[in-house]
C-alpha cells in the first residue's frame, strides 16, 4: 500500500551523479560440452553515457583460454568435467578472469507418461470445414525422474520442445517449415505450478505478493534431494492434435515432446536467479525506488562484469504416434 | 548541615501508586527533584515560575499521603502558595504570613526549610512555567537519559498529525529517522533493530503500524517515557542501542476523565477513572479509519462493474487498558492488556460470463502486531524497602496469507486451480520479573533483580499449496520452531559519594540457552559524574550491552515478512561497548541548559543478509542468508535547549560515525552504515502564544543517507530466449554515494477552546521533497539517466480532541 502511495506521491529528477567510476572488462560465454568455446568480450560503461550504449565490445583483447591448466585453441571441444579458465587482458580496461567447470550430463531417469483426452471436435465434412477432420485435445502427464549424482552440488535447467510431421498446403509431408505449412501437433501450455521445485528460487515474501506466477523460471537445483532421484512433474494441457481429412497416413502422427534436463554450472544458475529477482521480484522494485537494499548483477568473473556459465545436456523424447493411433482407431 | 544531609529521596516509582496518595522521603533535596518524584506518582504537572524556585530546597517525609497534605507540609513556612487545577499543580507567590503550625498525627515532618537565596526579586505573574518530568542534567550521574511527557509528544509535529514517542525522539541528537517519514530509530550508528521497546517495563517486538509510518504507541495513553542511549540501567539489557520504556497512565481517583480524538488516519478514545475507593482505571483505544471511507467507496465502484471487484481494507488499531487496585498502604497491584494490530486485506475478482468464460479471484490477507498482557504487584516491605513483582506475557504475529482460485469454465463444468500459500512468524514470551529498590542509607540507592523468561520463536511457518481439480499437485511445508530460555540478573547502586562526585556503578548478567547452546552474557555499567558547582556537571559513563535476538528484514520498511530469530548455533550474541563523556551546564535561572556528549561505540556479530544473499534458495536454512560482522560508531552531541517559558525548544548537532566490517559483505573491507548521516541538525520551537494558541516547528537538516550506487553497468549474456539483450548493473562498494543533504520542517499549531482543542500540522512544510534514493531509468526520448527518487511532498493534517 505504501509502495503505491509512494508511487502516486513520488516523483523523479534526472541528474548526473558524480562518482568516482572506471570502466572494467566484461567476459560473457555459455560453454557447452562438446562444442566450440565462444567468448563475447566488452567493457562496462557509465549507465548514463548516451555515447557507450550501442558499442561496448572491446577489439584489442588478447584472449586466453585453457582447458585443465593447458591453453587450447578456440576450436577446442571441452569435456565434461574440464576446468575451464577464460583470461582476458586490454591495454585500456585491463584484465579479467572466469574459471568453470564444465557439469556432467545427468540422465534422465524413468519417465512416466500419461495423456489423457478431454475434448474431441469433430469437423463438418463438406460443409465449410471441409478440410478438418477432428481436433482431438488432450492433457499430458509427465513423471520423469532426475537422478542426480551424489557429491556434488548440481543445477539444472528444465526445457522441452515438440516436433510433428509437417505437412505443406497440398497435404503433403514435408521437412521444412514455411510460411503455408500446416503443424498438427501442439502443445497447448506448459502448466508451469505443476512443479513446485521449479519455484525453488522464490522466496514466501514474494509468494504472498502474488509473484510466484509463470515466468517460465525452469532450473533448480539439488538441494531438496541430494545425490537421491526427484521426480519432476510435468503437465501439459490442452495440446491438440489435427486429424485432416485427407488418405490415413501413419507418418501423418509423427509427433512428441523432447524433454532436455540440462545440468548447468552454478554460474548459470546464479545468472538466472538474480535476474528473475531483478525482472520480476518486487524486492527489485523496491530497490528502484530505495525502499530495499540495491542489487548489482551477479557475476563470476573477477572484475564483476559477464557471466562464464557451462551446460551439458540429456534428452528424452516421449512419442505420442501409438497413443493418437489408438485412439483414432477407436473412435472413428 | 545543609549539603551534607543529602539524601535519600525514596519515592515509590511504582506506577500502581494510586494517584493522590504520594509517598515521599527526602531530606534537604532540591525542590524540583521532590517535584519530579511526585509528578511520577501523580501524573500532575507542576506549573511555576523559573525563579519562584531558586535554590529552594525541601525535606520532607510522609506514606500514602494525600497530595494535598504533602504538598501543605513542602510549602509550609514558606512564601509559595499552591493549587491544585485539573491536571496541574500551580505554584506563586504569595505574601508570607505567619500562621500556627499545624500538627498531624499521621505525617512525620523531620524538617522543612526554605532556602531562599538569593529572595524573589520581583512579584511574579501567575503559571509562565510548565515544571518538567526530566530531572536537570546536571543532577544526575547519567548521560544520554531522556524523560519525554505525553505533552512534549503531542506538541512534536508529525506526518498526518498522528503524534507520535518515537517520532518525537528522533528529534534528540544522536538519533537518526532512518527512511524518510518513519517511526524508526537509529541510534548512535545502531541497528534499528537494536533498540529495545517496552511497555510498562514489558518487550515488544512489533512497534510500529501502517508499514512503519506511526508507531504502535498510542500518545493517549502514555503518562511518560524512559529513554536511555549511553549511560543504561542495569535493569535493562537485551539491545545493543538503547531503551524506551514506555509508561502508560493510571486511572484518575478524583474522577471520570476522557477524551475523544479524531484525526485525519485515525480516531481515539480514551477514558479514566476510580473504581469504588481503591481501585482505578484507564482505557485508551485508537483505530485507523481509512476503511470508513475505502469499504462505501470501494462498494460503489465494484456496484458500477459486473465483472471486475475490487477487494481492499487497512486498518490499525491499538488498545491500553490497565486497572489498579491498592489493597493496603503497603501492597498495590495492577493488571494491563495491550493489543496492537494491523490488518490489510487486498485482492480482485474477476470473471468473463458465466455460462463460458472463467472466474479468477485473487486474495492476499495480511496482519500483525503484538500483544502484551501483564499483572504487577508492588510491596513496600519497609520505608527503605520495596519491591515489584510482575508476571506477563507477550505475543508478537504476523501472518501473510495469498489465495488465487481460478475457474476456466467450459461446457459442463469447470476446472478449478487452486494455490493458497501463507506463512506466519510468532513469537511467545513468558516473562517473571523481580525488582527491588532499597535506600540502605541516606546516600545510597540500590536496585537488584532478576528475570526469566521462556520464549518460542517460530521465525517462519511456510505452506504453499496447489490444486488442480480434485487433485492437489504440491504442498510444500517448513517449519523453524525453536525455544529458548533466558535469565537475568542485575544489581547497581547510585551513590552520592559527597556533594562534587555522584556515582552510578551496575552489573547486568544474562544467560540464554538455545538449541542445546548456552551463552552467558555480561553486562557492566558505570556512570560518574562530578558537579564542580551547582551549574556544571561533567560525566562520563561505560555500558556493555548484548543482544540475543535480532530482525530480518528485506525491506526498509516494516512489514509482515520482518522476523525477529534468535541466535541459534552458528551465530554467537551481538554485544556492544560503549563509552561516553558528557558536559552539561544550566543558566543561574535553570532557563536554559546546554550539553556536549562524546561517544564511541564498538558492536560485535552484528547480523545481516550476505551479498546477493536472494541467490540463495529459500529453502535454505533462513540463517544460511546471514552473516555476522562487526561495527563502530563514534560521534559528539551538542545540544542548547530553552526549558521555561512561553518560548522552548532545543537545538542540537550532531557529528557521528557509523560503519561496518563484515567478512561476507562487501569483500570483508569496511563500509559506512546506511544512516551514517555526518552532520545533523534538529531544531524543535514550541510557542505558547497564549492559554489558547501554541505554534510548534521542527526543522531536521542531515547529511543525506548512504545508498548504494551502481553507476556501471555491463552488456547481459544472451544465453537463451527467456533474456533480453539489457544491461545489468555492475557490482560496486556498499554505501558508495551519499544522497543530498536532507532538510524538512514540520509545523503544528494548536488551538484550545472550551471543549477540548484543534490541531493543525503540516508535514514538510517548504514541500522540499527530498531524495531517498537513485534509480536507474529512461528520459522521455529513452536515453538512460539516473533519477533522483523523491517521496514526500507537503502533507496537511487536521484533527480534533474532545475533553470531558
Amino acid at each position: 500500500m505504501l509502495f503505491a502511495a509512494t508511487l502516486l506521491t513520488g516523483c523523479y529528477e534526472d541528474f548526473t551523479p558524480e562518482i568516482d567510476t572506471k570502466p572494467v572488462l566484461c567476459l560473457n560465454s555459455l560453454i557447452t560440452a562438446g562444442k566450440p568455446i565462444k567468448v563475447k568480450v566488452t567493457h562496462t560503461w557509465m549507465y548514463n553515457d548516451k555515447e557507450a550504449q550501442h558499442d561496448h565490445s572491446v577489439h584489442d583483447a588478447k584472449v586466453t583460454i585453457l582447458a585443465n591448466g593447458n591453453i587450447v585453441g578456440s576450436d577446442y571441444r571441452p569435456s565434461e568435467g574440464d576446468k575451464i579458465r577464460i583470461m582476458a587482458e586490454s591495454p585500456v580496461y585491463g584484465s579479467a578472469t572466469a574459471d568453470v567447470v564444465i557439469p556432467f550430463a545427468t540422465p534422465i531417469g524413468k519417465v512416466k507418461v500419461t495423456p489423457v483426452v478431454t475434448d474431441i471436435w469433430k469437423g463438418d465434412e463438406g460443409f465449410y470445414n471441409y478440410e478438418m477432420l477432428a481436433d482431438i485435445t488432450f492433457n499430458l502427464n509427465v513423471e520423469m525422474d532426475v537422478d542426480d549424482p551424489a557429491g556434488i552440488e548440481n543445477y539444472y535447467n528444465f526445457g522441452y520442445n515438440w516436433f510433428n510431421t509437417i505437412i505443406d498446403d497440398d497435404g503433403n509431408i514435408d521437412d521444412e517449415l514455411y510460411a503455408f505449412a500446416y503443424n498438427p501437433f501442439s502443445i497447448g501450455k506448459f502448466e508451469y505450478d505443476a512443479e513446485p521445485i521449479f519455484k525453488e528460487h522464490i522466496g514466501i515474501f514474494e509468494t504472498i505478493m502474488g509473484n510466484d506466477e509463470d515466468t517460465g523460471f525452469l532450473f533448480f537445483s539439488d538441494r531438496q534431494f541430494p545425490g537421491k532421484s526427484y521426480t519432476l512433474h510435468l503437465k501439459y494441457i490442452n495440446n491438440v492434435f489435427r486429424v485432416k481429412s485427407q488418405p490415413y497416413d501413419e507418418s501423418l502422427l509423427e509427433c512428441g515432446v523432447n524433454l532436455y534436463l540440462t545440468t548447468v554450472s552454478p554460474s548459470y544458475y546464479f545468472w538466472a536467479v538474480y535476474k528473475w529477482n531483478a525482472d520480476q521480484g518486487i524486492l527489485g522494485d523496491l530497490s528502484d525506488i530505495g525502499l530495499a537494499e540495491s542489487k548489482w548483477g551477479y557475476s563470476n568473473v573477477s572484475t564483476g562484469a559477464g557471466v562464464v556459465a557451462a551446460q551439458a545436456s540429456t534428452q528424452y523424447t516421449i512419442d505420442l504416434k501409438d497413443f493418437l493411433k489408438n485412439y483414432i482407431k477407436n473412435n472413428k | 548541615m545543609k549539603k551534607f544531609l543529602l539524601l535519600s529521596i525514596m519515592f515509590c516509582f511504582c506506577s500502581v501508586i494510586l494517584a493522590q496518595k504520594v509517598t515521599i522521603k527526602a531530606v534537604d533535596q532540591p525542590a524540583s527533584v521532590v517535584f519530579r518524584g511526585i509528578v511520577e506518582q501523580t501524573g500532575k504537572n507542576f506549573v511555576y515560575s523559573s525563579d519562584l524556585l531558586k535554590n529552594m530546597r525541601v525535606s520532607v517525609n510522609v506514606k500514602d499521603r494525600p497530595l494535598k497534605e504533602a504538598l501543605s507540609i513542602m510549602f509550609k513556612d514558606t512564601d509559595i502558595e499552591w493549587k491544585i487545577k485539573g491536571k496541574n499543580i500551580i505554584l506563586k507567590k504569595r505574601v508570607i504570613v505567619d500562621r500556627p503550625k499545624r500538627v498531624d498525627n499521621k505525617t512525620v515532618v523531620t524538617s522543612s526549610k526554605l532556602n531562599m537565596s538569593p529572595p524573589i526579586p520581583k512579584m511574579l505573574d501567575e503559571v509562565v512555567v510548565v515544571s518538567r518530568l526530566e530531572a536537570p542534567a546536571v543532577d544526575t550521574s547519567e548521560i544520554g537519559a531522556k524523560k519525554l511527557t505525553a505533552h512534549e509528544i503531542i506538541n512534536t509535529p508529525v506526518i498526518f498529525g498522528e503524534s507520535d514517542v518515537i517520532k518525537a525522539l528522533q528529534m534528540q541528537p544522536g538519533i537518526s529517522e532512518g527512511q524518510e517519514g518513519m517511526a524508526g530509530m537509529n541510534v548512535h550508528g545502531g541497528n534499528s533493530d537494536e533498540n529495545l521497546y517496552m511497555l510498562d517495563n514489558v518487550p515488544l517486538y512489533q512497534v510500529n503500524h501502517f508499514a512503519g509510518l506511526f508507531s504502535a504507541f498510542n500518545a493517549e495513553a502514555i503518562r511518560y517515557i524512559d529513554f536511555f542511549k549511553s549511560s543504561i540501567p542495569a535493569k535493562y539489557d537485551g539491545r545493543l542501542s538503547s531503551f524506551l520504556d514506555v509508561r502508560t497512565k493510571n486511572g484518575s481517583q478524583e474522577g471520570h476523565h476522557g477524551s475523544f480524538r479524531l484525526g485525519l488516519t485515525s480516531g481515539a478514545f480514551n477514558i479514566d477513572g476510580p473504581i469504588g475507593k481503591n481501585t482505578t482505571y484507564s482505557v485508551a483505544l485508537r483505530r485507523s479509519w481509512f476503511d470508513v471511507l475505502t469499504i462505501p467507496m470501494l462498494a460503489l465502484v465494484n456496484s458500477n462493474s459486473d465483472d471486475d471487484k475490487i477487494r481492499f481494507h487497512y486498518a490499525f488499531m491499538d488498545l491500553n487498558a490497565k486497572v489498579t487496585h491498592r489493597f493496603s498502604n503497603r501492597a498495590t497491584g495492577f493488571a494491563s492488556v495491550y493489543f496492537g494490530n494491523d490488518i490489510l486485506k487486498t485482492g480482485s475478482s474477476d470473471k468473463q460470463q458465466p455460462e463460458i468464460g472463467w472466474y479468477d479471484d485473487d486474495k492476499f490477507d495480511f496482519h500483525w502486531g503484538n500483544l502484551v498482557a501483564q499483572t504487577g504487584f508492588n510491596y513496600r516491605f519497609k520505608p527503605d524497602l520495596t519491591a515489584e513483582f510482575t508476571a506477563a506475557y507477550t505475543r508478537y504475529f504476523s501472518g501473510m496469507k495469498h489465495d488465487w482460485l481460478f475457474k476456466d469454465i467450459v461446457t459442463g463444468g469447470a476446472i478449478e486451480t487452486h494455490s493458497v500459500s501463507q506463512t506466519k512468524n510468532n513469537i511467545n514470551d513468558w516473562i517473571f520479573r523481580a525488582d527491588f529498590d532499597w535506600s540502605p542509607n541516606e546516600i545510597s540507592r540500590v536496585r537488584f533483580g532478576g528475570n526469566y523468561i521462556l520464549h518460542s520463536f517460530l521465525p517462519a511457518r511456510t505452506e504453499r499449496n496447489y490444486t488442480v481439480g480434485t487433485t492437489q499437485i504440491n504442498t510444500r511445508d517448513s517449519t523453524w520452531a525453536y525455544t529458548a530460555n533466558e535469565a537475568n540478573v542485575y544489581i547497581e547502586d547510585d551513590w552520592h559519594i559527597n556533594d562534587k562526585f555522584r556515582m552510578n556503578a551496575g552489573l547486568h548478567l544474562s544467560l540464554f540457552n538455545i538449541e542445546g547452546k548456552t551463552d552467558f552474557g555480561y553486562g557492566p555499567r558505570l556512570s560518574l559524574s562530578y558537579r564542580p558547582d551547582e551549574n556544571w556537571a561533567v560525566k562520563t559513563a561505560y555500558a556493555r550491552t548484548n543482544q540475543y535476538v535480532h530482525q530480518l528484514s528485506q525491506t526498509y520498511l516494516s512489514l509482515p515478512s520482518d522476523q525477529w530469530v534468535p541466535v541459534t548455533r552458528g551465530f554467537k550474541p551481538q554485544n556492544a561497548d560503549k563509552i561516553s563523556l558528557g558536559a552539561y551546564w544550566q543558566s543561574e535561572n535553570k532557563m536554559f541548559v546546554a550539553s556536549v556528549e562524546g561517544y564511541y561505540k564498538i558492536m560485535r556479530n552484528l547480523v545481516e543478509y550476505r551479498d546477493e544473499y536472494y541467490l540463495q534458495p529459500p529453502t535454505e536454512m533462513w540463517n544460511a542468508e546471514l552473516c555476522s560482522g562487526n561495527g563502530t560508531a563514534k560521534g559528539i552531541d551538542f545540544k542548547v535547549e530553552k526549558i521555561f517559558g512561553k518560548l522552548t525548544g532545543h537545538i542540537s548537532y550532531s557529528l557521528a560515525w557509523s560503519d561496518r566490517t563484515f567478512p561476507d559483505k562487501n569483500g570483508g573491507m569496511k563500509f559506512p552504515a546506511r544512516f551514517d548521516n555526518r552532520h545533523t541538525i534538529n531544531i524543535l520551537v514550541n510557542w505558547n502564544i497564549s492559554d489558547k494558541v501554541s505554534i510548534n516547528a521542527a526543522w531536521v537538516g542531515h547529511s543525506g543517507n548512504r545508498f548504494t550506487l551502481l553507476p556501471q553497468v555491463w552488456g547481459s549474456p544472451d544465453f537463451g530466449s527467456m533474456y533480453s539483450d539489457d544491461e545489468t548493473p555492475l557490482k560496486t562498494t556498499i554505501n558508495n554515494y551519499q544522497l543530498p543533504f536532507y532538510h524538512r520542517l514540520d509545523l503544528s499549531c494548536v488551538v484550545h477552546n472550551k471543549r477540548g482543542y484543534w490541531t493543525f500540522g503540516l508535514f514538510n512544510a517548504y514541500c522540499h521533497m527530498n531524495t531517498v534514493a537513485i534509480r536507474r531509468s529512461y528520459d522521455k526520448n529513452y536515453n538512460p539517466v539516473f533519477q533522483k527518487v523523491k517521496l514526500l511532498p507537503i502533507i496537511p493534517s487536521i484533527s480534533y480532541t474532545w475533553q470531558f
